[in-house]
């Protein structure tokens, strides 16, 4: 009964990143045991039926994963991947597109389309929009012998390479704002892209960051496409196809089961305990070659390790990791009618009989002073926002724009849409309160109204409900997102590549624990936005650590470098699949 | 325009034509247990499945939303004990964790006064005697013979090719527990009930626990349900962490076996060329050419919808037409609430207990809501059952120390007014009637509620046509041997290649296992392939007894 498990690998956390390394360490051939707490995977990569017939997606929704090498190492179409392209909407590069300002239509300009096609990689033959991808995200931090400067800096090294013009020491410096001032042209497109970078991580207007902030927003929405695309079976249909991976290869998945401590013997992490209402009880899981974790930082050293294996100085740095600017507030709508664009946004020549009625607005993307409003209001006041609601910024997915065969409301007589996002204090760090925005029926109305000054039929004689969930409520249903975070620590430049979430943790490794590896949103490059990437990245230091031994499917990054005195994750064989 | 034409060839997608051994079209439990047990037998199966999520009944969501997790459909696994499947995957301790709590049944009225069905048969007396003496003497009485019935023929026939009507008696003549079985056959479970106790609060918890699950309280020929719904109904098992944990343990041995399962996939149409089903196609396009095809959804969706009338003779489209369904639904009310609802009665130990019926009074009143319900009404003389999910598993609330029960009662598919208006009404009323037993049921204590209704039940699970949860009625003529007809109760059909295996093909509902476990033998048979599994000791001793 009391049976105790012995595995090579114990991942604890069966979210987006868990489970790609699962993925990739079972095709290694190694036994995978991946620990969940709650009783269904997928993390933040889920998708919910909350009323009968309605689907909505509480936390990620498109694929931004789209240059990831996993879609070839994994074959994630041998288990079921599909697209809905027509979610996704493909606007031919040519067609007009506008941003919706409070003014009304702004028209993107050709001078905007070619100063972003520039810069994001389609202009060349062949374009490297690929290259720049996966140069950004899809490459493990370097060594902390090599110098970080414009020659070694992946991204870099791509605009140094295929767009050499553009390649300047300045551009490491640059603000978003500043990338965009440079070659794009109206205001209320650069306003629309710097929002988006925000909700997605890397913000428009943080110092140093803007590659990485472009890269966050061409990745999901490059721009010969008008929305994100989607999976079929929405965002948790691809996680189906990753999970089924990993367990083709072997992999053991186990949920309702949270691990309470890792286990640490003579500096060397050997296994974990799981907690007393584990499924299995509080027994032990022993794990060979590594212990992963693909948890939240915070709790991983702060409570599954603790003071007994770690540093009180270590601990306080860990516990000073900023979680600030990451809390969404998402609210889906339920309706009687489709939900109709005033008249004064609706975009001419739009083929609205292909694409539906309505697509998702992205508001107010007046000026760039706006936006600094509406982020001091979060991130300066740290405080429930006082901003009006006609002069709040969010987004948002339209559910009628999804194909026919792949609806989002199979319930008679109602369309949904969703969700809506919006940017809100952290809980943590609410200065009204940790649960200050669960008046819920007080933010509801606040995002109706924000989302009103775009949608002429939001009355409460169309709206059958409105499905809302607070920063806090994220937090309780999904401890990955720890005081209600979406990117589980903050992405800027202090904590993003060779300082996520600190330096010395930089290369997934724990200096001084052996065997225990880093592989979450929060403490791990790039970071979220399921992209298939931290289990990618990872792979290159479990082979340099001689733990995971890919076969012929495996290629390393192109510009990776390897650790001194330690094996090189490229293989010596020519890779079977070349990288563009 | 395609993705391509901007970036090269971002990713490869499932292609547009695929060949199989065997698509199984729903991956509720019988469809999941069939495509298993085929894939780990060698062959190339796919899973076909509508929803975004398998497991059809076997769900887990969160409907009461965010942060509360329930089991809208199936909560209440009765045939842990015997599944095969759960021994030949080794479903038990390692992956899932069954939960069976000693207090099963309760029902509590409004007096104080409680009763309580539980596993071990003399706990259960002690709880009878209050009632009447000469009650919980003669349950210990019957249940001797009951529990006989049930583990030697019922439940092993359960995973057995079935009998004509005529072949079954005269197996059953064979031995003194057939004979016994054959005589409650002949009545009603009403008679059985009315004959067994002489309490009527007594005869009201049977009678509950044996028509529940919609078997027609006055109907002759349909006894044998009742030692057999009696006696599973004190064996009901938890799936810790929610039913859909059963379904996922089963989707990833189907996954580990090489199998694929494919969900937001729309079947619309069974390929049949010359005769044979050939295949699927999907709403999205794709085509999955196959050996064979298994369906899992009830008749009328099979082959008038997806087959096609043209492919079937005329007799045989008269035997689908005259498919009826359950003769009625559920209503349930979920709720999230700070503590979780106590009983105010004479027995603390109802407070555990698995189940808890109330509002019923009398057989007389539990009669006449049915009839009711049957009717199409609803009356205020309604009661039902409930259960507090979170006192057997804390992890279906994300909030910790919170709760989550609900309230579900039977219902009619069609209601007057429609059941918009209903549903809300309904969840007053029954928040009323809580209180009454359980006087923490106040709205203080309640922080969200939700209900679902039989059309929502369609909504969520398309397949469960009318509400019905056993994909067709349990009435003589759509049992055995004739569910869902003559011609499909082996699980093959008409259709050369098209095989039959959900809830309206025998044995029928309630996650009994049987169907898909019969059809993946009839397929593996037909197919010729070797079968890696053995019939169970229960099977076995049925078989050697009964059948030879």
């Amino acid at each position: 009964m009391n049976k105790e498990e012995r595995y090579d690998i114990v991942i604890i956390g069966a979210g987006h990143n868990g489970t790609t390394t699962a993925a990739y360490l079972a095709k290694c051939g190694l036994s995978v045991c991946m620990l969940e707490e709650r009783p269904e995977c997928g993390g933040a990569q889920e998708t919910c039926e909350p009323i009968a017939g309605v689907r909505i997606q509480p936390h990620a929704i498109a694929n931004y994963g789209g240059s990831a090498p996993g879609w070839e190492q994994l074959e994630l179409w041998k288990y079921g991947f599909r697209m809905d392209w027509k979610a996704g909407a493909i606007v031919p590069f040519d067609t007009d597109r506008y941003m919706t300002t409070s003014d009304g239509l702004s028209q993107v300009t050709d001078k905007d389309k070619m100063g972003y096609a520039k810069i994001t990689g389609l202009l060349t033959d062949p374009p490297f929009f690929k290259d720049l991808m996966r140069a950004t995200f899809w490459c493990p931090p370097h060594p902390p012998h090599v110098e970080l400067n414009e020659h070694t800096i992946p991204f870099m090294q791509v605009y140094k390479q295929h767009q050499p013009d553009m390649w300047t020491r300045e551009l490491l410096e640059w603000t978003m704002f500043d990338l965009m001032d440079e070659y794009l042209d109206t205001e209320p497109f650069k306003v629309n892209q710097a929002w988006i970078a925000l909700v997605s991580g890397a913000h428009g207007h943080m110092e140093g960051a803007a590659i990485p902030a472009l890269c966050s927003v061409a990745t999901v929405m490059p721009p010969a496409v008008a929305m994100p695309v989607a999976p079929r079976g929405n965002i948790h249909g691809y996680y189906h196809a990753l999970l089924r991976c990993a367990i083709a290869h072997g992999a053991v998945v186990r949920t309702c089961c949270p691990v309470e401590e890792i286990i640490i013997e003579h500096d060397r992490a050997v296994g974990v305990r799981l907690r007393d209402d584990a499924t299995w009880g509080a027994k032990k899981i022993w794990a060979n070659k590594a212990v992963i974790s693909a948890v939240h930082i915070k709790p991983t050293f702060l409570e599954m390790i603790g003071p007994r294996h770690l540093d009180s100085g270590f601990l306080q740095r860990i516990k000073d990791l900023s979680l600030k600017g990451g809390s969404l507030y998402m609210t889906h709508y339920l309706t009687r009618e489709r939900l109709r664009v005033r008249p004064k946004f609706q975009t001419p020549g739009y083929r609205y009989e292909n694409y539906g009625s309505f697509t998702g607005p992205f508001f107010p993307n007046d000026s760039r002073e706006l936006y600094f409003e509406n982020v001091t209001e979060v991130m300066g006041h740290q405080r429930n926002l006082t901003i009006p609601p006609e002069r709040a910024m969010y987004g948002m997915v339209a559910g009628e724009t999804y194909a026919e065969c792949h609806p989002q409301s199979t319930r008679p007589g109602v369309y949904i849409n969703g969700p809506q996002w919006m940017l809100v204090p952290t809980p943590e760090y609410n200065v009204d309160g940790m649960d200050a925005m669960e008046d819920k029926v007080k933010w509801n109305e606040y995002m109706r109204k924000a989302l009103s000054q775009v949608v002429e039929n939001l009355d409460s004689d169309n709206i059958v409900q409105i499905i809302g969930e607070s920063p806090r409520e994220q937090e309780f249903r999904n401890t990955g997102m720890l005081g209600g975070s979406w990117y589980g620590l903050r992405c800027d430049r202090d904590q993003w590549w060779n300082e996520r979430p600190l330096p010395e943790l930089a290369r997934y490794r724990v200096p001084g624990i052996d065997g225990l590896y880093l592989s979450h949103q929060s403490s791990a490059h790039p970071g979220g936005l399921c992209l298939m990437a931290v289990g990618y990245n990872l792979m290159h230091i479990l082979i340099e650590d001689g733990i995971a031994e890919p076969g012929d499917w495996w290629y390393a990054s192109p510009w990776y470098i390897p650790e001194k005195g330690k094996k090189s994750a490229i293989p010596s064989r020519p890779s079977s699949v070349a990288t563009r | 325009m395609t993705t391509d034409d901007y970036f090269g060839h971002m990713f490869q997608e499932f292609p547009e034509n695929s060949e199989w051994d065997a698509v199984i079209i729903g991956a509720g439990p019988n469809g999941l247990m069939a495509a298993a047990y085929l894939a780990k037998a060698g062959l190339k199966v796919a899973l076909i499945e509508r929803r975004y999520e398998i497991g059809g009944g076997l769900a887990t969501e969160e409907i009461l939303y965010p942060c509360y997790s329930s089991n809208p459909h199936v909560i209440y696994h009765m045939m842990v004990d015997y599944m095969p499947v759960i021994k030949d995957f080794n479903l038990d301790g390692a992956s899932l964790l069954w939960i069976k709590p000693n207090a099963q049944t309760a029902m509590v009225f409004e007096d104080g006064k409680s009763l309580l069905l539980t596993q071990m048969i003399e706990d259960t007396k002690d709880s009878i005697s209050k009632f009447s003496f000469k009650d919980a003497v003669n349950f210990g009485k019957v249940m001797r013979s009951w529990r006989r019935i049930v583990d030697e023929i019922v439940a092993p026939a359960t995973y057995v090719p079935t009998m004509t009507p005529i072949e079954m008696s005269m197996a059953l003549q064979k031995t003194k527990v057939g004979q016994e079985m054959l005589e409650l056959i002949e009545q009603s479970p009403l008679e059985i009930i009315n004959h067994t106790f002489e309490n009527d609060r007594v005869r009201a918890l049977m009678l509950y626990a044996s028509c529940m699950w919609g078997l027609d309280p006055r109907e002759t020929g349909i006894g044998f349900f009742v030692p057999l719904l009696l006696d599973r109904g004190m064996n009901k098992c938890y799936c810790y962490g929610g039913s859909h944990k059963f379904a996922s343990a089963m989707g990833r041995e189907l996954v580990k076996a090489g199998g694929l399962i494919l969900e937001h996939a729309e079947v619309n149409k069974i390929i049949v060329q010359n005769g044979r089903a050939a295949g699927v196609e999907l709403a999205e396009g794709r085509t999955l050419r196959s050996k064979v095809v298994m369906s899992t959804l009830d008749p009328h969706t099979t082959f008038l919808d997806l087959v096609g009338a043209q492919h079937l003779d005329k007799d045989f489209k008269a035997l689908i037409d005259g498919w009826k369904y359950d003769k009625w639904s559920f209503y349930t009310l979920h709720v999230a609430s700070e503590e979780p609802p106590r009983y105010k009665c004479d027995d603390p130990w109802v407070n555990d207990a698995f189940m808890t019926i109330f509002g019923i009074e009398s057989t007389e009143q539990l009669l006449a809501h049915w009839d009711n319900v049957v009717a199409g009404k609803i009356g205020a003389n309604f009661g039902g059952h409930a259960t507090c999910e979170t006192l057997h598993d804390p992890h279906l609330s994300d909030k910790p120390g919170k709760h989550t029960s609900f309230f579900q009662m039977h219902a009619p598919y069609e209601i007057p007014g429609g059941w918009e208006k209903k549903g809300k009404e309904m969840e007053e009323a029954i928040l009323a009637k809580w209180q009454k037993v359980a006087p923490n049921m106040k709205r203080e204590n309640i922080i969200m509620t939700v209900h679902e209704t039989p059309v929502d039940i369609e909504t969520r699970f398309p397949n469960m046509r009318r509400g019905g949860i056993k994909h067709g009625d349990y009435k003589p003529i759509q049992l055995g041997s004739f569910r869902p007809n003559q011609e499909c109760s082996s699980t093959r059909t008409p259709v050369e290649g098209l095989y039959v295996c959900g809830a309206s093909t025998y044995p029928g509902g309630l996650v009994l296992g049987g169907p898909g476990y019969l059809g993946a033998n009839k397929v593996a048979e037909d197919l010729g392939v070797k079968k890696w599994w053995k019939t169970t000791p229960e099977m076995e001793r049925y078989i050697k007894t009964y059948l030879t």
